[in-house]
């Protein structure tokens, strides 16, 4: 091609710097869109998900699961199953397309499980056999028949014992020597002298906090589809990447070519990373591609409600904190240590935010993760929950033991990397960044919106009439959605009407980026809104984020606006040149006596800049297709017609994002987050009267749905913050609550309202300044409830969720 | 005719449970009997009238209606989030009361008029359009079910107030965290019903500038419209 955009595309690959060519005026990037692009398929009841699936001759396939935390099969008889009328196979873990270890997974924690496993490290694991049947009740009944002889072993469920627990190890087979898994590899973070800085603090004091095992509980069960046809296969997954699904299908029975490989992903009922993320969401796939291939049928594999619940956040466990302040509020030096479960990628230290985040220039952590017999753990919207908790817990101690303030130590302490703000504003400038202060914006216009001022006081002193304790709560840190991603977008303008059809990869989880990509793409041709559509490739041919990975505009953007700038510079080419070229001769261009840049298009329709009365349709332009396509109309007597070449673009963009050593892309966006709540003392309720969120997001593109992941992220949030735990028995390691009666997430009643404010600093790294959303509230709000609470009652809960029972407990009560 | 010694069927009559060793045997019993009666109507039959249509269906004892309507009859709006009542994303409307059809045994139903997404939607009920517009959505899987309830909710009281709008959803489980925006939705939906009882068809294409959609806005909006429409 060699474009101008081409060579610019190039250019924007691992952006380090503020977007040089933005738009210079916006019709639909910013606003309000009169409709999703999913609105009416998902209000009729009409959008399709995985376990709506049914194909002729459908099997269904169950696993059986693991009645102990620890115990292998010693002896399993399935031959009671295998004679139940309306079973078809029994798989076990002894049958010899079940590999003792496979990668067959999808993602890099726990790569090397076998599908089958014969050893279970947890209650409810799925391990030793998978039935298919003609229903999923028959399956299961099959699954009461197999007879199954177990060797318990000793099990460990208490993440602060587990280090000490020699004679409980919890994976003998990754992890044999010990559950500490971690020791010497990845488990500390430092910066600067923590001696140093207790040194030069006024005030030293010492806490600790838990945050207890919660899950991310995915409307739509996990489950998949496999239909063989010849050696070729399709495959129904419920996956946020469908394209690792497509790569991982291509390495089994001996290798399969991805051209061979038909993967559709259809609407999600959302897992927030969850059951994405493990290996078992591959293994389950797996197993069901065995018995299909050895049956015939197309085979559909389920969790049940409770097996979607062994799963985890990774921040289940204790953090130990010694912080230094001086009088005004400035952090001199902050030590952590840090007792976290089954977190396999242990990359993610408590403290990380404070050296992203912050000029505190001593810090010190130290990351430990243990082995328990609990499920395994995976980002859970999202893998950055132990480092909000964290950073949370040691501000609101800060101000609470200095008497101050917790939007003033914020602003007291905002920096990045051990700098303070000059250094941080000088960078802003060195990357071509208007100079803005982010976190000052969301502090003012968010305690604007609460009321801060007026409603702050010190701890434990406001009753309200009637009879409750008001408290008032602030947060805040950068927004982190900036990973590394990839991504492949085309753009085509459609014969007969001209319209544009988007082409990228389906991965429909609920964000509707699907219409800020539309946005972008009708912003940057000139196109109506509604002559705009994105048409996903259910199989994964194209490449894009998903909000997995943590990324989606900032390089999905990049991406549909290439395509859409190459695409735009061909139709004002295509004007301008003579049309239907053939051997027969050719038609005059459009604009027969302009240049492509004397052109531009509004509204669909292209126009001489110089007399915008000198204009076509887009429509026009391409003309009509006949019989025998655009070309002839046969009809008319092999007539021709004015054709243009196909218009048709592609754009792509990659970046390695701000996860990387020494930080060439330092964070500058922020986000505040304002809590008002009264508890009742009696009681031990919390009610959550009010929240504010504050989120610099550099540029809105899609207004409805940032909104929608504040408000959407807060309602987690607060679930996450006062009800959310999985709770194991101690005695049997048996899971109790696996099911939405007795795991309480929060209703429409269990919060008031929520004010949504977004700031557009404009800097981001991605398309027009844009940063994420999506994982930062639901993150930050549920440590939330601490400072708040705290606020409230003037007594520390640093245990979570804040359950009434602590209340009272903290208060004497009980 | 040989007897199949995996048959776990008895030749029983249909007409009158008489029964007999072999299949010939009544064969000839029907032919002598019952030759000019009508065919009799096998068991576990129960009828249905379903978003308008009516339907004869057979049941087994165990089957929940959500079962019966998503798997069997393929409307596949309804969803089961939960799998125990918890969650409301299976609700139909039963004999104008919202109801959770994972909790319904479909022979409980026999002779029930039900309501699903399908038939709202096919009813050109505004609260399809109002729910596109205000994104009262996500992922979309708790969607169909809150729609219903809000469809039962109008069909009760026109003019819902927010509380009452919100203590309606309260059993309606959203993971997404939806909430704030179905209350707007409703309550638009609500006004465009009054004026439009009959249903208004919706356009293919979105006209509507929506860039000013806060819930006050649109509260005001009603009742302006509502002053004008009423
Ligand atoms: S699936 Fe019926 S109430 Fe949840
Ligand atoms: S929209 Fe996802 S559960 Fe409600």
């Amino acid at each position: 091609m060699g474009s101008e955009e081409q060579t610019r595309m190039e250019e924007m690959f691992d952006n380090l710097r503020a977007d040089k060519y933005p738009l210079k005026e916006y019709t639909y990037i910013g606003k309000r869109i009169p409709r999703r692009i999913d609105g009416v398929v998902k209000a009729a009841g009409q959008a399709v998900y995985t376990m709506d699936v049914q194909l002729p001759g459908m099997l269904h396939m169950r696993f059986l699961t693991s009645p102990y935390p620890h115990a292998k099969i010693k002896n399993m008889d399935t031959g009671k199953a295998e004679k139940l009328p309306g079973v078809r196979t029994v798989l076990r873990y002894d049958d010899p397309e079940i590999p003792e270890f496979a990668p067959i997974s999808g993602h890099t924690p726990t790569a090397d499980e076998p599908p089958l496993p014969r050893i279970a490290h947890f209650q409810g694991e799925e391990v030793g056999a998978a039935v298919a049947a003609d229903t999923e009740t028959i399956a299961e009944q099959a699954l009461t028949l197999i007879k199954t002889d177990w060797e318990e072993r000793p099990f460990n469920l208490d993440t602060e014992a587990a280090p000490l627990q020699d004679t409980a190890i919890a994976n003998l087979e990754m992890y044999p020597d010990s559950n500490h898994i971690n020791e010497g590899l990845l488990d500390v973070l430092e910066l600067g002298d923590v001696e140093k800085g207790f040194a030069e603090a006024d005030k030293i004091f010492e806490f600790k906090s838990f945050r207890r095992l919660h899950t991310w509980v995915g409307p739509e069960r996990p489950c998949g589809v496999i239909k063989w046809n010849g050696d070729c296969i399709e495959a129904w997954v419920k996956q946020q990447r469908p394209h690792i699904a497509k790569r991982v299908i291509s390495k089994w029975f001996g290798g399969i070519p991805m051209n061979q490989i038909q993967v559709h992903c259809l609407s999600q009922g959302a897992s927030f990373g969850g059951w994405s993320q493990t290996n078992w969401n591959m293994g389950g796939h797996y197993c069901a591609a065995v018995i299909a291939r050895r049956t015939g049928r197309p085979v559909k594999w389920t969790f049940n409600r409770r097996e979607d619940f062994y799963g985890g956040s990774m921040d289940e466990g204790a953090y130990f904190y010694k912080v230094g302040a001086k009088e005004d509020g400035t952090i001199t030096a902050v030590w952590g240590d840090s007792i976290l479960s089954n977190q396999i990628y242990p990359v993610f230290n408590p403290l990380k935010h404070l050296v992203e985040n912050t000029r505190i220039p001593n810090i010190y952590c130290k990351h430990k993760v243990v082995m328990i017999n609990k499920g395994p753990t995976v980002p859970t919207r999202c893998e950055q929950n132990s480092a909000a908790h964290a950073f949370t817990m040691i501000f609101d101690h800060v101000a609470g033991e200095l008497g101050l303030d917790p939007t003033e130590v914020a602003l007291k302490n905002d920096g990045a990397d051990g700098h303070d703000m000059d250094w941080l504003n000088q960078q802003k400038a060195k990357r071509g960044f208007e100079v803005r202060d982010s976190l000052r914006e969301c502090v003012e216009k968010g305690k604007a919106a609460i009321g801060w001022d007026e409603k702050w006081h010190p701890p434990g002193e406001k009753k309200l009439a009637n009879g409750r304790m008001h408290g008032l709560g602030f947060t805040w840190t950068h927004e982190w959605d900036d990973s590394a991603g990839s991504s492949e977008m085309a753009i085509r303008i459609e014969r007969n009407d001209g319209t544009a059809t988007i082409l990228g990869m389906g991965c429909d989880n609920g964000v509707d980026a699907e219409s800020s990509y539309c946005q972008v793409a009708a912003d940057e041709l000139g196109m109506r809104l509604e002559d705009v559509h994105y048409n996903p490739q259910f199989d994964p041919g194209y490449f894009r984020m998903t909000p997995d990975s943590s990324t989606n505009m900032s390089i999905n953007g990049f991406a549909v606006r290439h395509a859409a700038r190459i695409l735009k510079k061909k139709i004002l080419e295509v004007a301008t040149t003579p049309v239907g070229k053939s051997q027969r001769g050719e038609f005059p261009p459009a604009f027969p006596d302009a240049g492509p840049e004397e052109l531009n298009i509004k509204d669909s329709v292209i126009f001489l800049k110089a007399d915008p009365e000198k204009k076509m349709p887009l429509s026009e332009l391409v003309g009509a297709s006949f019989n025998s396509g655009p070309l002839v109309d046969p009809e008319a007597l092999g007539v021709r017609t004015p054709f243009t070449v196909p218009l048709f673009a592609f754009g792509y963009h990659t970046q390695t994002g701000t996860y990387q050593p020494n930080q060439p892309r330092p964070r500058f966006c922020r986000q505040g987050h304002f809590m008002e709540v009264e508890v009742d003392t009696d009681t031990g309720q919390i009610i959550v009267t009010r929240v504010v969120n504050t989120n610099d997001v550099g540029k809105v593109i899609n207004r409805a749905s940032c909104e929608g992941q504040q408000y959407g992220g807060t309602y987690m949030g607060v679930g996450r913050g006062i009800s959310e735990e999985v709770i194991y028995d101690p005695v049997t390691g048996v899971m109790l609550n696996g099911n939405l009666l007795d795991y309480k997430i929060a209703t429409i009643l269990d919060s008031g309202p929520i004010d949504t404010i977004l700031i557009e600093s404009g800097m981001g790294y991605g398309p027009y300044g844009v940063v994420g959303i999506g994982e930062d509230i639901a993150t930050l709000i549920p440590t939330l409830l601490g400072p708040a609470v705290y606020n409230a009652i003037g007594v520390r809960i640093n245990d979570f969720p804040i359950t009434p029972d602590k209340i009272l407990t903290a208060l004497g009560k009980v | 005719m040989t007897d199949n010694p995996n048959k776990n069927s008895k030749y029983l009559c249909p007409y009158c449970s008489t029964q007999y060793q072999t299949f010939d045997d009544l064969k000839t019993h029907i032919l002598k009997d019952h030759k000019n009666e009508p065919i009799p109507a096998p068991e576990g039959m129960i009828a249905m009238t379903i978003n308008g249509g009516s339907y004869s269906l057979r049941a087994e004892p165990e089957l929940t209606l959500y079962d019966l309507i998503h798997d069997r009859l393929g409307l596949i709006g309804s969803k089961q989030f939960c799998d125990r009542g918890a969650c409301g994303s299976c609700t139909v409307i039963m004999e104008g009361r919202a109801i959770l059809s994972c909790m319904a045994l479909a022979v409980e139903c026999d002779g029930k008029q039900i309501e699903t997404i399908e038939g709202i939607a096919e009813a050109e009920h505004p609260l399809i359009e109002s729910y596109a517009k205000h994104h009262a959505m996500q992922c979309g899987y708790c969607t169909p079910g809150f729609v219903v309830t809000a469809k039962a909710l109008i069909d009760k009281n026109p003019a819902p107030a927010d509380n009452e709008i919100r203590e309606a959803l309260a059993g309606n489980l959203c993971r997404c965290g939806t909430y704030p925006q179905h209350p707007v939705a409703i309550l638009e939906a609500a006004v465009e019903k009054r004026k439009f009882p009959e249903g208004k068809k919706r356009s293919l294409k979105p006209t509507e500038d929506a860039d000013k959609l806060s819930f006050e806005a649109v509260k005001q909006d009603a009742l302006d419209k509502l002053k004008g429409g009423e």
